[in-house]
């Protein structure tokens, strides 16, 4: 890949996890002071995510470095905007789900008990494959984004 | 949060609370923590703010019990104490509610409220409209998800066509809404609306890649924060509310599911 093709690739990729990111932080109705914060987090996530795996990482261990991207700038941007940290993270996050992973298992479920012969081995193993996928993933990216309160802010559990 | 080995240890700098203001603070924490809870806060969240909170308006200390539909609070004052239930009854998203909540018990914090200034402000915050019109919430979902299919690889046909299904099913899930139908309820007919919509790619083999506009278009309803809150109310110790945030986020995607099948079969498509 030449250089080029790796700056188009990172500005489209920034741009439309961004605008992703913005549109359901318009929905989750988050204060209009707030949105680029929202759209930068967002294109942060992603973008981290889509280098790595461009550079041959695979999406659960991206997601892992883009969602821990997310939670880092969340607390500069919580800083910064003196809100919690969630509004960022959480709209930041919003990119990276897995949210075709996850119907897609449903749909295999489905489709496996009107198939017929061979057909529906092979739609039950792919809806395993894809349920297993997306609990992966969700696992990297809360980790990801709890990375800075699980890492950084740390109590003696006395009960 | 630490919490201390001995039960309720008398604060050397606070007064003992009377009876009625230890039942002000307690009803003020539960709708601070009601109001979190219904917009989306994870539970952890939910209760170093309630505690802040309460001790804060003069408590020694505060349990929270966060559970997936009720959060009960006792509430401890110089060896009194009170122990209450509020009810919790949908989990919604609205973080505009979050950043207000916050910025109230810092307010209380620094002094700057009591408890019937921050009375006054909870009523102000549990009528609150949303900051966005119908139409500007439509359009923005509609263009979130049409940017989902251009990171998907879709060209600026399926672009379009994405945007407009989305934004139509966006508009049919606030009628819905409107009407207090069952939250599943809505999420089937909404998928299988903007699914039906995204249709047209496929029927008339617009786009490069036309699958992709059903794909996108139902991505307005994947339950985002319901998911992410369960795995993180799981790591830090909330096994009760992470448990049920998952089970509620893998309904939802049936959901998805079962209105994008309903549309795919009355548009003769098998498979994504």
């Amino acid at each position: 890949m030449t250089g080029f093709d790796l700056v188009k690739l990172v500005v489209s990729d920034a741009l439309w996890s961004g605008v992703a990111a913005l549109g359901f932080a318009v929905l989750f109705n988050v204060p209009k002071r707030l949105l680029l914060g929202c759209f930068l987090s967002g294109a942060v996530g992603h973008t981290l995510r889509t280098l790595c795996v461009n550079s041959g990482a695979s999406v659960e261990v991206g997601t892992l470095i883009g969602a821990g991207g997310v939670g880092f700038f969340g607390v500069y941007l919580s800083n910064r905007f003196d809100v919690p940290a969630f509004i960022f993270t959480v709209t930041g996050a919003i990119p990276m789900v897995p949210g075709v992973f996850a119907y897609q298992t449903v749909i295999g479920l489905l489709q496996a008990t009107s198939a017929t012969g061979s057909q529906t081995v092979d739609f039950l193993s792919t809806a395993g494959l894809n349920g297993v996928r997306t609990a992966l993933i969700l696992c990297s990216l809360a980790f990801g984004i709890a990375a800075p309160t699980l890492l950084l802010r740390r109590s003696n559990p006395v009960a | 949060m630490r919490r201390p080995l001995i039960e309720a240890t008398p604060s050397p700098d606070k007064q003992p609370l009377d009876y009625e203001t230890l039942r002000d603070v307690i009803d003020l924490s539960l709708w601070a923590g009601q109001l979190l809870l219904h917009s989306g806060a994870e539970s952890q969240q939910v209760e170093e703010t309630v505690h802040r909170l309460g001790t804060g308006l003069g408590c020694n200390w505060l349990d929270i019990l966060v559970s997936p539909n009720a959060l009960v609070i006792t509430a401890i004052s110089d060896g009194e104490f009170r122990t209450k239930v509020r009810r919790v009854v949908n989990m919604g998203v609205n973080l505009q509610v979050i950043v207000e909540v916050n910025a109230l018990v810092q307010r209380v914090l620094v002094g700057e409220l009591d408890r019937h200034e921050l009375r006054i402000e909870l009523v102000r915050i549990s009528h609150f409209q949303s900051g966005y019109s119908r139409w500007t919430v439509a359009l923005m979902v509609g263009a979130a998800c049409a940017a989902f299919s251009s990171l998907f690889g879709g060209d600026a046909i399926i672009w379009g066509i994405t945007f407009l299904a989305a934004t139509g099913a966006m508009l049919v899930r606030q009628e819905l809404q409107k009407h207090y139908f069952n939250p599943f309820i809505i999420v089937v007919v909404t998928a299988f609306a903007a699914s039906l919509l995204a249709g047209i790619a496929p029927l008339f083999h617009l786009g490069n890649q036309p699958q992709l506009t059903l794909t996108s278009a139902v991505l307005l309803l994947v339950p985002g924060v319901p998911l992410i809150n369960s795995v993180q109310d799981l790591m830090k110790g909330y096994p009760m509310t992470g448990i049920a945030r998952g089970v509620t986020g893998a309904v939802i995607a049936a959901c998805i599911a079962l209105g994008l099948l309903l549309a795919m079969s009355l548009l003769r498509m098998n498979g994504l």
